[in-house]
């Protein structure tokens, strides 16, 4: 029978993938290369080179089908089909809407700043694919630049995003765009607070801002971030969809109040353009989660595919986790888009600053605070809790006990104190006023403001 | 002044606001329909799909639904089975019909005879209500309102349908998946 291969064919089929497939087809371009340039030139430029076209392309191929995916998911929470019709099942749909958009007229209002307007998509763009120049996708070859600084560099360059939407408002002369840049302007400035000191949770533990570092640091400790710091993740991702102004944030481009929010004015490629910027900030916000609190690229038993001596093969098994698990971060942002209405502006401002702050701000004690009690525990009447601290914080399995134990009992900490602190905050809220006014219940046949009163 | 106290929320309602339940609720229904969809396209147990994909796959209509009219022939012969009698004419509440009828010279038993036989036959179908009075008069099963429901057309003309059109139908394009 086919499957009854002999021990002599499977290690035959099994170096033929080993060495054809995986291995060769790199050290053969390197030779190819090498007969035009010298090795500095192809480590240093050819193949970052082609590191940044592979990225681009794939990150520009899953922001088009994150657009697929959100109408589908969108479709069928609602019991529809969603796009059926270009291609089996839709699959080429954002083809053809690329085509549209390219030949559509770009229009220009005729009292807009015409420098601004141009370069604002633009900006917006960049500054969302700049980050992807540091993100692990994978081990090895599969991460363009290993910066030590990566994390801060992403949020430095994600912030620079605002200043598109800024500009894309005001440069547009119209009230909408206008009042829409303003929206976008004061929610992603708040949110970003919330967005960087969510993270320094994690880093206490990682002990690096490089991004394959945090990567190393939870493989080296077998753990994923999202176990010890839950209420971070959380925070993280709350102000990363509203850092990217999705739903259930999504004020700057309501649709029911602002026409379109900052791009109200702008059509065509351009228009595409700020949408793609969305979505790639979108990937981006999910990429940095995943490889934050997901542990990245690492998944159990993939290493022994290294192990077992298919470096490529498991470089690319890697990239393929890390592509599922960011994945599945974007399903939580479509879930939460079509699940969630929209909030009210004071509410927004309310999470923003009364809720998240407070919390990152409490996370960070509360992590401190774990990390000086696991330390002060170590030798303690003969306990281990840390097993290492080169790569990042490496803790025994009781050390880890103690940790999830205080990551999880942080999250209804902060959650109850922040309860008690901002109860009185409501009557900002209106909530008091309202029910002070609302008319329900009135005894018949008396007013409901009694005459001269 | 507070005109109406608002009942204080219960202990066990303080607890569902902070455990956040109504939002795990909202979500886990919207996941039930994703999967719902994913698993059962057939709108069989209640969330799935409930598209229909129209040009490609046609709807099923009610069995009482009227639609286009029809003339029916003899199966056989091909010859109209309409006697032009003008009975779904008069029985026409929206006065849509005309049965034009003429006069032909047949033989009975040797003798000459003449016979009102069917002309011409106008169905204004955008004056119709779809009443299906006319398919009740018709005492030869000839006029009959079938069930196909495309009867757009691009001037108010082409609503108004002659004996050819009425006996063989209209063109439509049909899909096909």
């Amino acid at each position: 029978m086919w499957w009854r291969l002999s021990a002599r064919s499977i290690l035959f089929w099994e170096r033929l993938i080993a060495e054809m497939l995986l291995l060769s087809p790199i050290n053969l371009l390197n030779d190819l290369l090498l007969k035009f340039f010298s090795q500095e030139t192809i480590t240093f430029f050819v193949w970052p080179l082609i590191q940044i076209l592979l990225v681009v392309t794939l990150v520009a191929l899953w922001v088009a089908y994150a657009t697929y995916l959100e109408r589908k998911i969108s479709a069928f929470m609602q019991a529809r089909l969603g796009p059926m019709r270009v291609g089996p099942w839709g699959l080429l749909q954002p083809i053809a809407d690329g085509l549209k958009l390219l030949t559509k007229e770009d229009f220009i209002p005729e009292s807009a700043d015409r420098w601004i307007f141009f370069f604002a998509p633009y900006i917006a763009v960049a500054s969302a694919f700049i980050v992807f120049s540091v993100i692990p996708f994978g081990p090895d070859w599969a991460v363009i630049a290993d910066v030590n600084i990566g994390l801060l560099l992403v949020l430095a360059v994600s912030s620079v995003g605002v200043l598109a939407l800024i500009l894309a408002g005001w440069s547009s002369n119209s009230k909408y765009a206008l009042l829409g840049g303003l929206r976008s302007s004061a929610q992603m400035v708040s949110y970003e607070v919330a967005m960087g000191l969510s993270l320094i949770g994690a880093l206490m533990f990682a002990r690096t801002l490089s991004l394959s570092g945090i990567v190393a640091a939870q493989g080296s400790d077998s753990i994923w971030y999202i176990v010890y710091q839950p209420a971070g993740f959380l925070i993280f991702l709350i102000s990363g969809i509203a850092e990217n102004n999705r739903a259930p944030f999504d004020l700057p481009e309501a649709e029911s109040e602002l026409v379109a929010g900052f791009h109200t004015e702008y059509s065509g490629m351009r228009w595409s353009l700020f949408f793609m910027a969305e979505y790639a900030a979108m990937v981006v916000v999910a990429a940095i989660a995943t490889t934050v609190y997901l542990g990245g690229w690492y998944f159990p038993f993939v290493y022994r595919l290294e192990a077992g001596g298919y470096h490529n093969l498991f470089v690319l098994v890697s990239v393929l986790v890390f592509l599922v698990k960011a994945s599945i971060i974007l399903y939580v942002y479509f879930w939460l888009r079509w699940t969630l209405p929209r909030f009210r502006y004071d509410q927004l401002m309310d999470i923003g600053w009364k809720w998240l702050i407070p919390s990152t701000l409490i996370n960070i004690v509360l992590s401190g605070f774990a990390i000086f009690l696991v330390q002060a525990l170590d030798g303690w009447r003969g306990i281990k809790t840390i097993q290492a601290l080169d790569r990042g914080l490496n803790l025994t399995a009781t050390g880890k006990v103690i940790m999830i134990i205080i990551g999880l009992a942080g999250v209804f900490v902060t959650a109850a104190l922040l309860a008690r602190i901002n109860w009185r905050s409501r009557d900002f809220n209106l909530r008091t006023q309202r029910r002070n006014i609302r008319l329900v219940n009135l005894p018949k046949g008396k007013p409901a403001v009694q005459p001269g009163s | 002044m507070a005109l109406v106290k608002s009942p204080k929320p219960t202990f066990v309602q303080k607890l569902k606001r902070f455990f956040l339940i109504d939002l795990i609720k909202g979500l886990g229904l919207t996941l039930k329909y994703n999967l719902g969809a994913l698993t059962d396209k057939d709108a069989v147990a209640g969330h799935g799909i409930y598209t229909e994909q129209y040009p490609k796959v046609r709807p099923d209509v009610a069995p009482r639904f009227h639609g286009a009219p029809r003339l029916n022939m003899d199966p056989e012969t091909h010859d109209t089975l309409c006697i032009a009698c003008n009975l779904c004419a008069i029985a026409c509440p929206e006065d849509c019909i005309d049965v034009i009828p003429m006069d032909v010279e047949i033989m009975v038993a040797g003798k000459p005879r003449r016979k009102k036989v069917l002309d011409e036959f106008i169905f204004d179908t955008s004056r119709c209500m779809f009443c299906a009075l006319c398919q009740e008069a018709c005492p030869t099963y000839c006029l009959e309102l079938t069930q196909d429901f495309e009867l757009a057309t691009y001037s108010r003309a082409g609503f108004v349908w002659n004996r050819e059109m009425l006996e063989q139908g209209r063109e439509t394009v049909k899909y096909t998946s």
